[in-house]
This record gives C-alpha cells, structure tokens and sequence, in this order.
C-alpha cells in the first residue's frame, strides 16, 4: 500500500494515532441524567412499636400482639405501628393506665385482663388510639374557642369509603388542649409529643375506649330513667316518634357531631312549674295557689304534660296552647350545640373542653334566629381538675351547672359516636319566660 | 488508415475555417499528485459552453471552432486558461489553493473567499462527498463558531455567535435565494423543504449579523445553499444511504435509516436545460427522553429533582399532560371539607399548598417514531441570450419532524412548497417566489396531551378522587407520599394505556380539533410572497467603482382560519419593502478595498429600518487578508409575536399589533404585571401599550485569512456584539369584568426587553495540505455574553469554547481508491435557557468518521459513515431528543 511505503508514513501515522487516542481518552458524553427521586429523609430512631418495648408498655404491647391475630380490613395494627415509613399520631396508654381502665370498667385491675377482650375487640380499641396521616403534636391544637379540640378521626373504621368514594367514617377522636395539658377525648395526655420515627406517641391517662350508641339511643332508651322529659320534648317537637323527625334524626346520625345538654328530670320539672305557675296567674290566679296548682300538675302528670298536654282534664286546652311543640322545638334546638349553617354538626365539648373564660357558642336556634347569641360556657380548672362548668341560655337568670360526677360518663362527658352529652340543673331558654 | 487521415484533414479544415465544430476530449489533473481531479469545470471562454469533468478529471468538450480558450476552474485549485490549438487529447493540471474558492454571499457579488470582508464559510460539493455526515445539512456544525440544536432526526437548527434555540428567528436561511422560512414561523423548518444532497452545489455560511445585505433576520448569521444549474451538471444521478440507529436506546431499539436522492438533468439544448431532484428519508427519531422535573410554576423554569413516584407535583421535561397541576388544599381538600366537617380539622392540620399535577404520557407515547421527509424539485433553465437565463423552478417537501417552542410540537404531514421565477445576467437578477404553507396534522404536544387528560377524565371529577383517596390513604397511616401514590392510582383508573384503540381513538380526536376547541391542532395555511431585484452597475462605471443596488418586496399571507391568528375579515396581510446599495473601491494598488453598504427596510406595522455596513480588506501581502468590518443587523417581530391571537387554557397569548390591543382593551384597561401581581397582590405595576420596536445588533469584527507556504490556510476573527430591543413575553392579569372587581384575565403579551448585552467571540482555523492526500483541519472557538441583568433570560445557549479536530485523506490504497475522514468535536458545558425549560448541558464530544472507496469504472463511490461513531448519547437542548450514533452505507452514482 502507498501508505506504507512513504518515507513521511512516521510522521503521520503519529498524528493519525495522537488523534485517535485523543478521541478515545475524551469522546464520553455523560448520559442524560435519569430524574432523580426527591429523597425523603430517611427515619430515624424507633418507630412507635419499639418505644412499646419500654417495660410500662407491656399491657398494650400483649394487647397490640393479640390484636394481630385479627384479620383486619385494615391492616394489622402491629404493622401500622412498626411501619418506618409510615405518619401517624399514637396514645399509648402505659401499665398504669391501662389498669386503671380495668378498674373502671369492673375488671380486676390486672393484666390477665386482657384475656376478657377477643383479638377483634382489641384491634378496635386499639385503632381508635391512632390517627393516621398526621403527626400530630399538642402544638398543633391552637385553643380557639368554640371547641377547644381538633375534631379528628382515628383508624378505627365505622363506614369503609365505597368504590363510589364517599369519604368512609371513622370513629372520631378529639385532641385537645387545656392550658398547656393536652387532651384526648376528656382523657389527659400524661407525657406529650414522643417523637418515633413514624410520628408522634402520647402516653394517656388512661385507655380511650370508643362509645358503641349515637345520642339518640341513650335518650330514646331513657337511661337511668332520667331522659323522660327531654325524651318527651324531642319527639313532640318533632311531631311524633319518627326516625325521619328533625332532632330524632339528626341525633341519630352517626356521623354527626354535638354537645348535647339535657336538663335533668328535676330541671324540667322545676322550669314546668314556673311556666304553668305563671300562665295560671296571667289567667287571674293568686300567685300562691297558681304554685300549687303548678307543682300538683307536674307532680301527678309528668312528662305527659310535654308529650300530651291536651289529654290533662280540666287544664288540657290551657296547657296545649302554652305547652306547644313550637315552643318545644326551640328548646330543644337551644340545648343542641351546632355549627352555624348545619344541622348535623356542632361541636364535641367535653368539660376539659370549656372555656376558662365565659365564651358562647352557637346553637340550633341559631338556623332560624341566626343573630341569637347562643349559649354562654364557662369552667373552672383547679389542680386536679374541673372544679364547676356551666352554661348559661340568654333566658336563664343564672347559669346552669353541670352535673358533676367523680366518674365521667355518668352525669358528665357522656360519650356518644356522635357527640357527648352533658347533664345540666336548668332548662335552658332561648329568650325569658 | 489514409481515410482517417484524409478525414481529420478535413476536419482540421473545417475547423480552421470555423464550419464545423470540433470535440476536445481531455483530462484535469492534481499537479501535485497527477490524480484527476473531479467535477472541474471546463468551459469555453467567453461564452456559455460548458462541462464539468468527470470522477477522474476526463472531459470532452465541443467548441465551434479552433484555437480556442478553455478555462479549467475548480474549487480549491487556481484557474486556468488553456489555449487549444489542436484537438488532441488534452491535460490539463491545476494547482490546488487553499481559500480561492468563490464565494457570492459576503458581498452579493463573486469573490475569493481569502479576500472576503467579513467572515465567510464555505462548504463544497466534494466536502459533503467526502463528509461523515448523513445529511449534508449537518456539515455546518462542524464550522468554527457554529452551533447546533437538534430538535429531530430532520430538524436541525444551526446559529453563530450565540442564541440557539429550535426554530432560530434569528438566522436566515436561503435556498437558491429563496427565502427558506416557513412564513408563520419565520424560520426554517430544518431541512423539511430546500435541495436534495445531490443538488446541492456549494453551501455559504456567514456568521453573525447581516442584514445590510439580507434583510430582517439575520441576526445570528445567514446561510446560503446553492444548487447545481443542469446546464454545468447533467446526466442520472442518484444516491442510496441505509443505515443503522438508535443503537443501545433504552426506549427504542435499534432501527434501520434510510436516505434516497435522486438527480436527472438534462441539457436539450445550449438554450434549455431542466432537472428534477427528489430525496426520501426514512427512520424512527431520535427520542426526547428527558425525565429529570422541572419548575414551570413560580420558578425560573430550572430543572429539579423528583419524579412521578417523589413528586406529586411531578412535571417532566418530555412528559405531557402533567402540565396541568392545582392546588389540592385549597381548590379540592377545602371544598371536601365543607362538604364532610368531620375532616375539616384534619384538613386544616394540612400544608396549606398541595401542588399535585395530573398524570402525563411521555414523548415516546404520544409522538409517532417514524420520521419521514419527502423533498421533490425541478428547474426549467432557458437561455434567452448566452448572458440572460430563465429560471422557473418548484420545491416540495413534505414529512414529520418535531421541533421545540416554549413547548414540543410535533409537526405532522407539514407541506411546504416553493416557487421562483427568475431572469439572471452577469450584472443583475430579478426574482419571484412564493412560498406556501400548510402545517397538516401538526399540534402541540403539551396542548394535546392536557386536553386528552381532560377528555378521558375531567380534572374536576380527577381531583376529586384524587382528593378522596389521598385522605383515606393518609387516614390508613400511609406517610405523604405513599398518599399521594395511592390517591393517583385511584384517580388514574381508567385512564387509557398509550398505545391502546382507547387511547389512540382518543388521542386523535383531540390532536385533530384545532386549539381554540381544547384541541392541540394548529391550522396554518399560510404564504410568503416576495420580489426582489439587484443591479450591478460596476461594468458601467468601467470597474473604477463597485457599485451595486437592489431592493425587494415581500408579503406575508397569514392564514390560520382564525385558529392562530387575530383574524378579523380574512387573511392577515403583512408587506414589507427593502432596498440597498453597496459601494466598494480598491485603493493603494489593490491593497485595500473599502466596501459601504446600507440597507432599508419598511414593514407597514413599523417603523422603517437602516442598516449600516462597512467593511476593510488589508491586503498586505499576496494571500495575506486582513479584514475589518461594522455591521447591523435587526429583525421584526416574528409573524406569530405580530399577530398570534391564541387562548391555551392558562391565558391568552397576543401578538404586538395595536388592534389586537384593542381587541383586548389593554389600551383603556391596561394589564397589570403578573409574577409582581401573583407574589403580591397589592402590588400593580400596569403593562403600558408601547410600540414594539425590531429587535437588534451591532457588530465588529477583525479577521485575518492567510495561505501559508500555498499549504496552510489559516482564518481567524474577533468580534463584539452589541444587543437591544430583545423580543420577548410579558404576562399580564387584566381585570375585565366590572361587575367582579375581583375577576381577571391572564394574557400574554409581547415587549421589548430594556436589557442591553454584550457579546464577545473569537475563532481559529486551520486547514493544511500534507503529502499523500493527507489534510489535516481544525478550529476553535468561543462566544460569551457580557452584562446580561438578573431578571433577564437572554437564552444565549452558546458553548464558551468549542473545537473540531480532524484528518482526512482523498486518496491511498491501491490506485488511491480509498479516502477517509475522521473528525472530532467537543463543545464545552453550556448554560441552555429556553421557553421550554432551563438546565446546563453537558459538554459533548462527538466523533465523525467516514470511509471511502471509489468505483472509476461505473463513476461510483461507496461510502461508510459514522455520525457519533461512539454511540455516545447527547443533547444540545434542553428537551431535545438524545442523538446516538447513526452507522451507514452509502453507494453514490454520478456526484459530479
């Protein structure tokens, strides 16, 4: 080849190889670089199961493993709980308080316990200490009146969204906050905000156990037999037993949400009294005898004087005009706490819920009457705890009290899927007698 | 044997006499090396006669009498005057010369490239022959100072001196003197429509600002490609490339390339001759596979991490539909929780901005692989007098190519035809062409793809799903993102699987509805329409002066059916009216030539324009330049900164003219500055109508060309730009509703920016000659931008420093049949800012090789090529498609 044969063939195949090399040692382009994965960063620390191996743990840790062997639709808690990737917010309620709630419940307070709970029950119970999503520290709650919690919903799932997506209801929780103690439910957060990988865990005082009727069913049922006039005035109000009645209905759904102040049988009496008292005196009774007239009635007809007013001999037409189910309906309407603007949704107050200072908050009569002022709450907070709470309607000359009881859930914080019920001294109006 | 004497006696006789003619048969070699020497031009002096010799440098030639004077010319060798006295066989040997090519396009008139007064270009016939490159469009990168964007296989858009963008309005393009625009672009549409490689003679370069010669545009350099007349070169041509590429793409395996050209022309006689050229390319494009996010909203438009599965907001580069992002938390979540309190409070422990952007498709999945361009031309040439030719000539092109605005469109079916008349002398030229456009089926990706989301599953029903599910995924205990994930695979159901009769059935209902229909298809049918004219009256003034005039007049057409353009009662019509003068005189014994040209132009929508040029050639010593030049340069607005009048679901996009102020009464109401406006409301800066001025820049530049010992061509230059008046969008919010004060409009409006930048630039090349046909050629070259204020996106996109080293051969082996061609370019990491997206690039080298072998006998060559010999994948833009390497076999009959 002539290539070869050339004496300058040295020269240039010096500049072929000097090229040749120079392309190879630097042709390299970079590759377009892939889109590279917004790094979340990664946990650390333990996540909410391992804090549970702390030795005042181990009640709910035995609790949380025979809740495991449920097959749950969603999701076996241990797996939730140990998930690192996971966001949730925890109440972990300790040994102690764990017993405790035994103790109240009538179990021995020990932790064989346990053994009276199936793993189904468990993994309800437990779910309904969890909020997923959230990380939710007692810096979140801001305590703005008129509920002084975050109305929120734990894992516990009472309605599964469906394939048409409704949004699926879960057995609500309420965080809140008193002053600078935090509050589940009305049960106090005994050590807040500690910190696991996947969220936060608050240790309580107790174990939150999740309320099984709506409003309506502790009323319809009378329980104790102290909801015989508010019972009463509920369904003449709504024009008769009805599940489709106004207040029947909206204090049967499940997914509503109220604070429900039912005078005690005893108020109502005390309020009829006066109400018939002072008809009979405009009527040209001395007001001695129009008392006892008054007390006699109430005494001997009860209730019926709300449910049946007319069927009274002699006074039946007089007490049918007074007595009417308008009238009826807005006192009912005024002692359900709602949210301007619904029929279905007030506010959750629990007592550590009150405001320290007297705040009002808006009721159903607000639909109709919408500038009314709604009711004035207040509570007072001493060491170990509520002292007094009150609420006081427009009409009223002094505030009601709470009924208070030295175990919640039996005059006060009632707990229902749907709101809580407080037992108050007076009947509360909307506007004087 | 005594009758063939008798007979050339007789023919000798004759041809004494000057009865009969006579045939020259011979040969044009190197003296260098004695090898023939291609497509050298032989001609008759003083007349028209003509050939062009063959592979190897044989000619024949008829004359009508004897002696005659032959001059033997070819590019890269001294011309030669032959005296023929006889008609025996003839040898012919040339001297080949480094910078004595002829070129036109620096001055509008002929000249030798060494003695050009600005920086000039040139790209040969036998260059393409023997160049890697597949398409011979591509050979311009590989100039000093040249940049290149590849938005496609077929769409190539080159600049000098800075600005590269797809679709460059800022670089002229002509084709034979026509205009290559496609006239509602204003550029070219890569090498859609122009010559078929076979046709092509010469390509001329100029870099930088030239519009004293050409007119609005040419900003960034002008390019002028030139076609074989089919009275020099004639005869069956044709040309066949397959190859392979896509090589090792990850998306889209390897796939075969096919290219196709087609020359025949015909000489009928000394007065008419006509050609007709064809070129077919077929192949699967390079693909757009950028993935990396990007911050559209409220960003500067950089690039950023994330993806589909980290980011719900998720927008990719080559990812549609994902344009279309909202708020969740307020727009969906807030509403879901006045419909369900019991989330409200839930809702409200929620950030209180939850961008989540719908689910795109990649590039890969909308646009069809195949890239097809289909060009066809013909010319008729009559010689009315052996001075004055008749030019009537068509071009056709037609095909798929995508190319990238502020967004990908993928230019389907485009049709662009071209046609001229023309009457060329010595001395002057008249023209008129026409070129028409129809853009078929081509739409905008982004368009397309958010309309198709919105078609399969309205956003309002997507994010309310979305919005559902997200809460009960986070309710589940799921962290954020795994939320999101889940709530996006729940909204995605049913959403259609590229590729699926679902998607396609869909997708081209909505590619196929125009834009103002929640379409993404753009109509345009629109025209350019242009005469132009020049004289030069040098001869008259017996050469003491060179002086030269012309002027053109052209009109757009714009014809979008009211789809694109503010069209009132009809086509728009825009005219324009140009003319210039150029003076030249050599001075002190031909050592300096002074050249001043001036340029004016009126558009009717604006203000008249002058351009200035002067220029120096010192020459102080033969092949020895010295080369200083001032030069202007502007453009108008383009057609669609004009006249566009286009809502895109975001807002409104409007181009300059009054009227369409009007029509928006942003002249009693104006807008109020949008990004102030959005990051705070109270602020409002009002966007006052203002006649938009053209766009410009002023240039100097020194140069210096030398042919060193006859074997070392050498041309550097030094320049500065100076830049005002940029082009560019403003949006603005317009509140238009008196009855809700709150209420407003986005537009988008077109200003001059206030901005004024620098640029600086060098460049460096050498070529040199080395025995045994080796050549050995480089350059080097670097563009910087100067001053450029901090809210002003100049998109300069240019490498500070880019090389080409290369070594060729035209000849070893056996009988010198073989040749080769190795090069090497590297360009350095550029800072690339578009309306499409903003990311440095890296640097890229890319390694060009070719191999040749000649077949003398059947006046053939076989070719095998590599473009990117490495496969080493490369963006030059980006969003633009990754170019891999492209391996052929070319088999060349007849490139003359």
């Amino acid at each position: 080849m002539k290539i070869l044969s050339n004496p300058n063939n040295t020269i240039r195949m010096r500049f072929l190889g000097a090229l040749l090399s120079l392309t190879f040692l630097t042709a390299c382009n970079k590759e377009l670089p892939p889109p590279k994965p917004i790094e979340t960063p990664a946990p650390s620390g333990e996540t909410i199961m391992e804090k549970l191996n702390a030795a005042d743990y181990s009640i709910l840790k035995a609790a949380i493993e025979k809740a495991g062997t449920f097959a749950s639709t969603t999701g076996k808690l241990s797996d939730i709980l140990a998930n690192p990737e996971g966001v949730i917010t925890f109440f972990a309620p300790d040994n102690t308080a764990i017993l405790r709630s035994f103790a109240l419940m009538g179990l021995p307070a020990d932790a064989s316990s346990l053994n009276f709970f199936r793993a189904g029950q468990l993994d309800s119970l437990l779910k309904y200490h969890l909020i997923g999503g959230l990380s939710l520290t007692t810096n979140s709650i801001s305590p703005v009146a008129p509920a002084l919690n975050l109305y929120l919903q734990s894992a516990l799932l009472l309605a599964p969204p469906s394939p048409s997506l409704p949004p699926g209801y879960r057995m609500p929780i309420f965080l809140g906050k008193q002053g600078s103690s935090g509050f589940v439910n009305n049960i106090p957060i005994v050590q807040a905000d500690i910190a696991a990988a996947n969220g936060v865990m608050h240790k309580t005082y107790a174990a939150l156990l999740p309320p099984d009727k709506v409003i309506w069913q502790t009323i319809a049922a009378n329980a104790g037999g102290s909801y015989d006039y508010f019972k009463a005035a509920v369904i003449r109000a709504d024009g008769g037993e009805s599940a489709s009645g106004q207040f029947q209905s909206a204090l049967s759904t499940p997914n509503a949400n109220f604070t429900v102040f039912v005078p005690t049988d005893a108020a109502f009496e005390q309020t009829l009294t006066q109400l018939i008292a002072k008809a009979l005196m405009e009527g040209g009774m001395p007001q001695g005898d129009a008392v006892s007239a008054a007390t006699l009635l109430v005494g001997v007809y009860g209730p019926t004087i709300i449910s049946n007013p007319s069927s009274i001999p002699v006074y039946g037409p007089g007490l049918a005009a007074e007595i009417t189910p308008e009238l009826l309906a807005g006192v009912v309407a005024y002692h359900i706490v709602a949210q301007p603007g619904t029929t279905v949704v007030g506010y959750r107050n629990f007592l550590v819920n009150f405001p320290a200072t007297a705040a009002n908050l808006p009721t159903l009569v607000n639909a109709s009457v919408p500038q009314h002022p709604g009711l004035t709450l207040q509570a007072s907070f001493g060491a170990l705890g509520i002292t007094a709470a009150t609420v006081k309607g427009l009409g009223n000359a002094t505030a009601s009290n709470v009924v208070l009881n030295a175990i919640p859930g039996v005059t006060h914080d009632i707990h229902h899927i749907n709101g809580v019920i407080q037992r108050i001294d007076q009947v509360l109006l909307p506007i004087p007698l | 044997m005594r009758i063939l004497r008798l007979l050339t006696g007789i023919g000798l006789l004759c041809s004494t006499s000057g009865i009969y003619a006579q045939t020259i048969k011979g040969n044009v070699r190197n003296s260098e090396n004695g090898e023939g020497i291609a497509a050298v031009s032989v001609v008759l002096k003083n007349s028209t006669t003509g050939v062009v010799a063959g592979e190897n440098g044989d000619f024949e030639i008829t004359v009508p009498s004897l002696p005659a004077v032959l001059v033997v010319s070819s590019v890269n060798y001294e011309t030669q005057e032959v005296n023929v006295l006889n008609s025996s066989f003839l040898t012919v040997s040339l001297k080949p010369l480094l910078g004595q090519e002829v070129v036109v396009s620096a001055s509008r008139i002929g000249e030798r490239a060494i003695e050009s007064p600005v920086t000039i270009e040139r790209v040969s016939a036998a260059t393409i022959k023997n160049a890697p490159s597949a398409s011979y469009y591509d050979i311009i990168s590989k100039l000093k100072g040249v940049d290149v964007v590849n938005a496609s296989l077929t769409f190539t858009s080159p600049t000098t001196r800075g600005f590269a963008g797809s679709g460059n309005t800022r670089f002229n393009q002509f084709v034979d003197g026509i205009d290559n625009q496609a006239p509602a672009l204003n550029f070219s549409v890569g090498s859609v429509v122009g010559l078929s490689e076979l046709d092509v003679e010469s390509m001329e370069l100029l870099p930088g600002a030239s519009s004293a010669l050409y007119g609005s545009g040419g900003m960034n350099g002008t390019l002028l490609i030139n076609s074989r007349n089919p009275f020099n070169y004639t005869g069956l041509s044709f040309q066949a490339k397959t190859g392979v590429m896509n090589v090792g793409n990850q998306y889209r395996g390897a796939s075969p390339y096919y290219n196709f050209s087609l020359r025949w022309a015909q000489k009928i006689s000394e007065k008419f001759a006509y050609k007709i050229t064809s070129e077919y390319v077929h192949a699967k494009d390079w693909l757009a596979s950028d993935y990396r996010n990007y911050g559209r909203v409220g960003t500067n438009g950089a690039l950023k991490d994330g993806t589909r599965e980290t980011d719900p907001n998720y927008d990719g580069v080559n990812v549609y539909g994902d344009e279309t992002t909202i708020n969740l938390r307020s727009l969906v979540l807030n509403a879901i929780g006045n419909q369900v309190p019991f989330w409200q409070s839930y809702i409200n422990q929620l950030p209180g901005n939850i961008p989540v952007s719908r689910t795109g498709y990649t590039e890969d999945e909308l646009v069809d692989p195949n890239t097809v361009n289909f060009k066809v031309g013909g010319a008729l040439h009559y010689r009315i007098t052996p001075g004055l030719e008749a030019i009537l000539m068509g071009h056709f092109g037609t095909g798929n190519t995508v190319y990238t605005g502020s967004d990908r469109y993928s230019l389907k079916d485009l049709k662009i035809a071209q046609y001229k008349f023309e009457l060329k002398a010595d001395n002057w030229f008249v023209r008129a062409y026409t070129t028409q456009e129809n853009a078929g089926e081509s739409h905008n990706l982004t368009a397309t793809a958010r309309q198709f989301n919105e078609l399969w599953k309205p956003s309002a029903q997507w994010y309310q799903e979305y919005g559902f599910a997200y809460m009960n995924a986070k309710m589940a205990g799921l962290n954020d993102i795994n939320a999101h994930n889940q709530a996006r695979s729940v909204a995605d159901i049913g959403r259609p699987a590229a590729g699926s009769a679902e998607f396609t059935r869909l997708w081209d209902s909505v590619r196929l509805k125009p834009i103002y229909q929640n379409g993404g298809l753009f109509l345009d049918k629109s025209d350019l329409y242009v005469a132009e004219g020049q004289y030069n009256f040098s001869s008259l003034l017996n050469d003491a002066v060179e002086l030269l005039a012309g002027g053109n007049w052209r009109r757009f057409v714009l014809n979008s059916e009211k789809t694109l353009f503010h069209e009132v009662d009809g086509p728009i019509h825009i005219n324009e009216l140009g003319a210039y003068l150029q003076v030249g005189k050599e001075l002190f014994n031909n050592r300096l030539k002074l050249t001043a040209a001036g340029r004016y132009d009126k558009n009717e929508f604006f203000k008249g324009k002058f351009t200035p040029r002067v220029t120096a050639v010192i020459k102080p010593a033969q092949d020895h330049n010295i080369r200083l030049s001032y030069q202007t340069a502007y453009r108008f607005p383009s057609t669609q900164q004009q006249w566009i009048d286009l809502s895109v679901g975001s807002g409104t996009l409007i181009g300059s003219n009054r009227v369409i102020w009007e029509a928006y009464d942003l002249i009693n109401n104006p807008g109020i500055s949008a990004p102030e406006f959005i990051a705070n409301p109270a602020n409002r800066i009002p966007v006052i109508y203002e006649e938009v001025k053209p766009e410009s820049v002023t240039s100097y530049e020194v140069g210096y060309k030398a042919l060193l010992a006859r074997k070392l061509f050498v041309d550097a230059y030094v320049y500065t730009g100076a830049y005002e008046n940029f082009l560019g969008r403003r949006d603005v919010v317009q509140f238009n509703d008196v009855s809700n004060p709150a209420a407003y409009r986005g537009i988008s409006v077109v200003v001059n920016s206030d901005a004024k930048v620098k640029t600086f630039g060098w460049g460096l090349s050498l070529d040199w000659r080395l025995p045994s046909n080796f050549s050995v050629y480089g350059n080097i070259s670097s563009d910087e931008i100067k001053d450029v204020p901090n809210n002003f996106r100049s998109s300069f996109n240019s490498p500070k420093y880019r090389t080409l080293l290369g070594i060729s051969n035209s000849g070893f082996g056996p009988k010198d049949l073989f040749g080769f061609n190795l090069n090497w370019r590297w360009q350095d990491e550029v800072d690339f800012e578009s309306d499409f997206a903003i990311s440095t690039l890296d640097p890229i080298h890319v390694v060009d090789f070719a191999l040749m072998y000649k077949l003398p006998a059947i006046k053939s060559q076989l070719k095998i090529g590599a473009n990117n010999l490495f496969n080493q994948y490369y963006t030059n833009a980006v969003g633009n498609p990754s170019i891999g390497g492209l391996y052929y076999l070319a088999f060349v009959y007849n490139m003359q």
